[in-house]
C-alpha cells in the first residue's frame, strides 16, 4: 500500500470552457416566474420585477426588483417568493432529528452545537432525569448538571420547537434520544442529509448510524450485541423492546413510559463504552468511509444508500485505500448504478 | 476541539490495536491524500500549493533577492502565517522557528552563491489558509515542492568581483534561468528537508495524525528527512489543540529508534511522490483549482 498519494487538483469544468451566458437582461422577470419548478439562480440574479411578489428568505428588493442573495432554487408558496440556497448552515426545523455536542453549562440549560447559525438550548425540564418515573426536576439536579451532561458530550435529540431568533430548543424525553457511547463521530454537509421518518438506522455488519438532520453522524455498534451482556434486570425491558420491531414505531413513545422506569437509572448518563470487537471497529472505519465518499460525491445519504455504498466498498479488500479520491469516485458511481438498476 | 469522554475513549481503545485502527482506516504509515500544484504564482520565482481533503490547505511562495553576503547573518529566511492566529502567538512562532531553523543548517548554500560579494537571499513565506490538525508536515511538503520549483535568473557578468567594483547583472531570458536543482553540483541532487510528524498512542506510531486522533495522542514526534536519513532535530510535542490532553505522558525511547526505522522505510516514497508531482506539472498546465 502507498505511503501518500498526492495528485494534480482536477479541474472540474475543464471539459466546458466556454463562459456560461449571463442573460439577466432579455429574460425578463415574466419569463423566468413561467419557467416553472426548479430554477437555480445565483446571488444577484434577477429573480422577478413583479412587485406582487413577497420577498422571503434569500432575497432582496432593490428600485423595484428582486433579486436571489444566495444561490439555490427558486421556491414560490402562494405570494412568497423565497430562494432556498443549495447549501449553507443548517436550519433547525421542529421535530428534526439532530446530532449534537454540548457547548456550555449554563442555569437550567445546556447550549448545544447542532452546526446551526446559535447554538440549541435544552432545557433541564426537557432530559430524561436518572430515577425511574418521569418525575420532577429538583435543586439537586440543577447543582449536578455537569453530571448528565458536560461540555464536549455527544447526544441525539429532537428539535422542541424554534424560538423567534431562529434558535432551537431541544429536548431528549425518549429513550431513543440522549448521550452517545461505543462510536465514532464524523460531520457531513447538511443539505445532504434527505430527510426521512427515521434517521437512526441498523445496518449489516452490527453497525447503528445515526444521520442526523444537521449532517452530524454517529456510527455505533448497534445495540442488540449488547442484549446479551446486559444484566438481567434490563433483560426484561430488551425483551420486550425486541418483541416489538427494532424501529421507531408510532405510539412506541407511550409503551416506553414503563420501560423509562427500569432503564432511566444513571446508566443513560454513563461514559463508558461497551467492550467493541476489533471486527465492530473494522466495520464502522468501512462504514465512515462510505458516508465520507457519498458527501465527496455530493450524493444525498440515505439508508440505502450508505448500504449500496458499503456492499460496493466489500470490493476493497483494503478499507485504507478508500480515502483515496478514485476510489470514492467508483463507490459513488457504484450507487448510483445500483440505484439505476433498482429503478 | 474537544471530545466526549466516550469518544476519546473509543479512539483510544482503536488506536492501541495492534495494529492500530484509525477512524478512516488508514495503515499507521499512510498519509491522507493530497492534492498539490507547483510554479503557479507569476511573481514569486518558485511556489506551491498543496491542500488535504478535508480543506486544509497551504500556500508556499519563494522570492529571491540579491544581498551582500557581508551585510547578511542568513540566506534564508522564513515567514509563516496562519489564518486565525497571531503572527506573535507561541503557535505561529514555534512552526516558524523549527522551518527557519530546518531549513538553515540543511540547505546547500552554495546554490545561492552569485559573486564573491553577492548572494541570492530567498524569502519563504507560507500561508496556512485553514487546517485542522498540526500543519508543520504540511507546511515542510508544500516548501518542499516551492523550492524544488524555484528558477533563478541566470547570472551574465562576471561571478569574480573581489578586485572590480561591479553588481551582478542578470539576463532578460527568462527561459534561461534555472532551477535550484540544475544549480547543485552534479554528485549530489537538490532535495530540501521536510518534517514528518508522528503519532505515539502505546507502542503504535501513526504517520500524519488527523485531528481527532491528535486529541488522544499519547505523544508527538517531529522527524525531519534530508538527504536520505533522518537529522536532528527530533523533538516531541503534544498536539492535541486543547492542552488538557489527559492522555499526555512520557514516551518510551525505543520508540524513537521505531519511529527512525520507519521514517528510513517510508521517506523514500514520500520525496519520490513529491518528485513525482513536479515532473508531471512541468509537462501539463492545469488548473490551479
Amino acid at each position: 500500500m502507498s505511503v501518500i498519494s498526492i495528485t494534480r487538483p482536477t479541474n472540474v469544468y475543464d471539459d466546458e470552457p466556454s463562459d456560461i451566458e449571463m442573460s439577466d437582461v432579455e429574460e425578463s422577470g415574466e419569463l423566468k416566474k413561467e419557467s416553472a419548478g426548479e430554477s437555480i439562480v445565483t446571488p444577484g440574479e434577477l429573480v422577478t420585477d413583479d412587485p406582487v411578489w413577497m420577498k422571503g428568505h434569500g432575497t432582496y428588493f432593490l428600485h423595484d426588483q428582486t433579486y436571489s442573495s444566495v444561490a439555490g432554487s427558486v421556491s414560490r408558496v402562494n405570494r412568497l417568493l423565497s430562494v432556498i440556497p443549495l447549501r449553507g448552515r443548517y436550519q433547525a426545523e421542529t421535530g428534526d432529528h439532530v446530532v449534537g455536542r454540548i457547548t456550555e453549562v449554563g442555569p437550567k440549560r445546556w447550549k448545544v452545537d447542532i452546526g446551526c447559525k446559535q447554538d440549541a438550548v435544552l432545557m433541564l425540564g426537557s432530559v430524561n432525569l436518572p430515577g425511574g418515573v418521569l418525575r420532577r426536576k429538583s435543586e439537586s439536579d440543577e447543582l449536578q448538571m455537569r453530571n448528565f451532561l458536560k461540555e464536549g458530550d455527544l447526544l441525539n435529540a429532537e428539535v422542541q420547537s424554534i424560538f423567534s431568533n431562529g434558535s432551537a430548543s431541544l429536548h431528549t424525553r425518549s429513550l431513543k434520544y440522549g448521550k452517545l457511547r461505543n462510536g465514532i463521530f464524523l460531520k457531513v454537509p447538511s443539505s445532504l442529509v434527505v430527510k426521512s421518518k427515521n434517521h437512526s438506522y441498523n445496518l449489516p455488519g452490527n453497525v447503528s448510524v445515526i444521520v442526523g438532520v444537521n449532517g452530524y453522524v454517529w456510527l455505533s455498534k448497534s445495540k442488540q450485541g449488547a442484549s446479551s451482556t446486559t444484566s438481567a434486570t434490563t433483560n426484561k425491558a430488551q425483551a420486550a423492546f425486541d418483541s416489538s420491531s427494532s424501529g421507531y414505531n408510532p405510539g412506541q413513545g407511550s409503551v416506553s413510559i414503563t420501560r423509562l422506569e427500569e432503564e432511566s437509572s444513571w446508566e443513560i448518563y454513563s461514559d463508558k463504552n461497551e467492550s467493541i470487537s476489533n471486527s465492530v471497529r473494522h466495520t464502522i472505519t468501512r462504514y465512515y468511509n462510505v458516508i465520507k465518499a457519498l458527501a465527496f460525491g455530493e450524493l444525498g445519504i440515505t439508508e440505502q444508500r450508505i448500504i449500496m455504498g458499503y456492499e460496493a466498498s466489500l470490493a476493497y479488500e483494503d478499507v485504507g485505500s478508500l480515502i483515496d479520491k478514485e476510489a470514492m469516485e467508483s463507490i459513488c458511481q457504484d450507487v448510483i448504478n445500483s440505484e439505476k438498476m433498482r429503478g | 476541539m474537544i471530545l466526549s469522554p466516550a469518544e476519546r475513549s473509543y479512539l483510544y481503545d482503536s488506536l492501541i490495536q495492534k495494529p492500530p485502527i484509525r477512524p478512516d482506516s488508514r495503515s499507521g504509515h499512510q498519509f491522507r491524500p493530497l492534492e498539490a500544484k507547483t510554479a503557479f504564482l507569476p511573481s514569486s520565482n518558485g511556489s506551491a500549493r498543496i491542500r488535504l481533503m478535508d480543506g486544509s490547505e497551504c500556500i508556499v511562495s519563494v522570492k529571491a533577492k540579491v544581498v551582500l553576503k557581508s551585510q547578511e547573518s542568513s540566506l534564508i529566511e522564513c515567514d509563516i502565517d496562519v489564518s486565525g492566529n497571531r503572527d506573535d502567538s507561541n503557535f505561529v512562532s514555534i512552526l516558524k522557528f523549527n522551518l527557519t531553523n530546518l531549513l538553515c543548517q540543511n540547505f546547500p548554500m552554495d546554490v545561492l552563491q552569485l559573486t564573491s560579494k553577492y548572494s541570492y537571499k530567498l524569502f519563504i513565506d507560507c500561508l496556512v489558509i485553514s487546517h485542522t490538525s498540526y500543519p508543520l508536515t504540511l507546511l515542510s511538503l508544500a516548501t518542499y515542492l516551492a523550492l524544488k520549483t524555484t528558477r533563478l535568473p541566470l547570472l551574465v557578468s562576471d561571478v569574480d568581483d573581489s578586485e572590480v567594483e561591479e553588481q551582478p547583472t542578470f539576463s532578460d531570458d527568462w527561459d534561461k534561468s534555472k532551477y535550484l536543482k540544475e544549480m547543485v553540483s552534479s554528485n549530489s541532487k537538490f532535495q530540501p528537508p521536510i518534517f514528518i510528524t508522528l503519532g505515539v498512542v502505546g507502542d503504535n506510531l501513526l504517520f500524519d495524525p488527523s485531528t481527532e486522533e491528535e486529541q488522544v495522542l499519547e505523544n508527538g514526534l517531529i522527524l525531519s528527512w534530508y538527504n536520505n536519513k533522518v537529522i536532528t532535530p527530533i523533538s516531541n510535542i503534544n498536539l492535541a489543540s486543547n492542552s488538557n490532553n489527559s492522555n499526555f505522558k512520557g514516551m518510551d525511547p525505543i520508540l524513537i529508534s521505531k519511529s527512525l526505522a520507519l521514517l528510513k522505510k517510508y521517506c523514500g516514497e514520500i520525496v519520490d511522490a513529491l518528485d513525482g508531482i513536479i515532473e508531471h506539472d512541468d509537462a501539463t498546465e492545469g488548473g490551479i483549482f
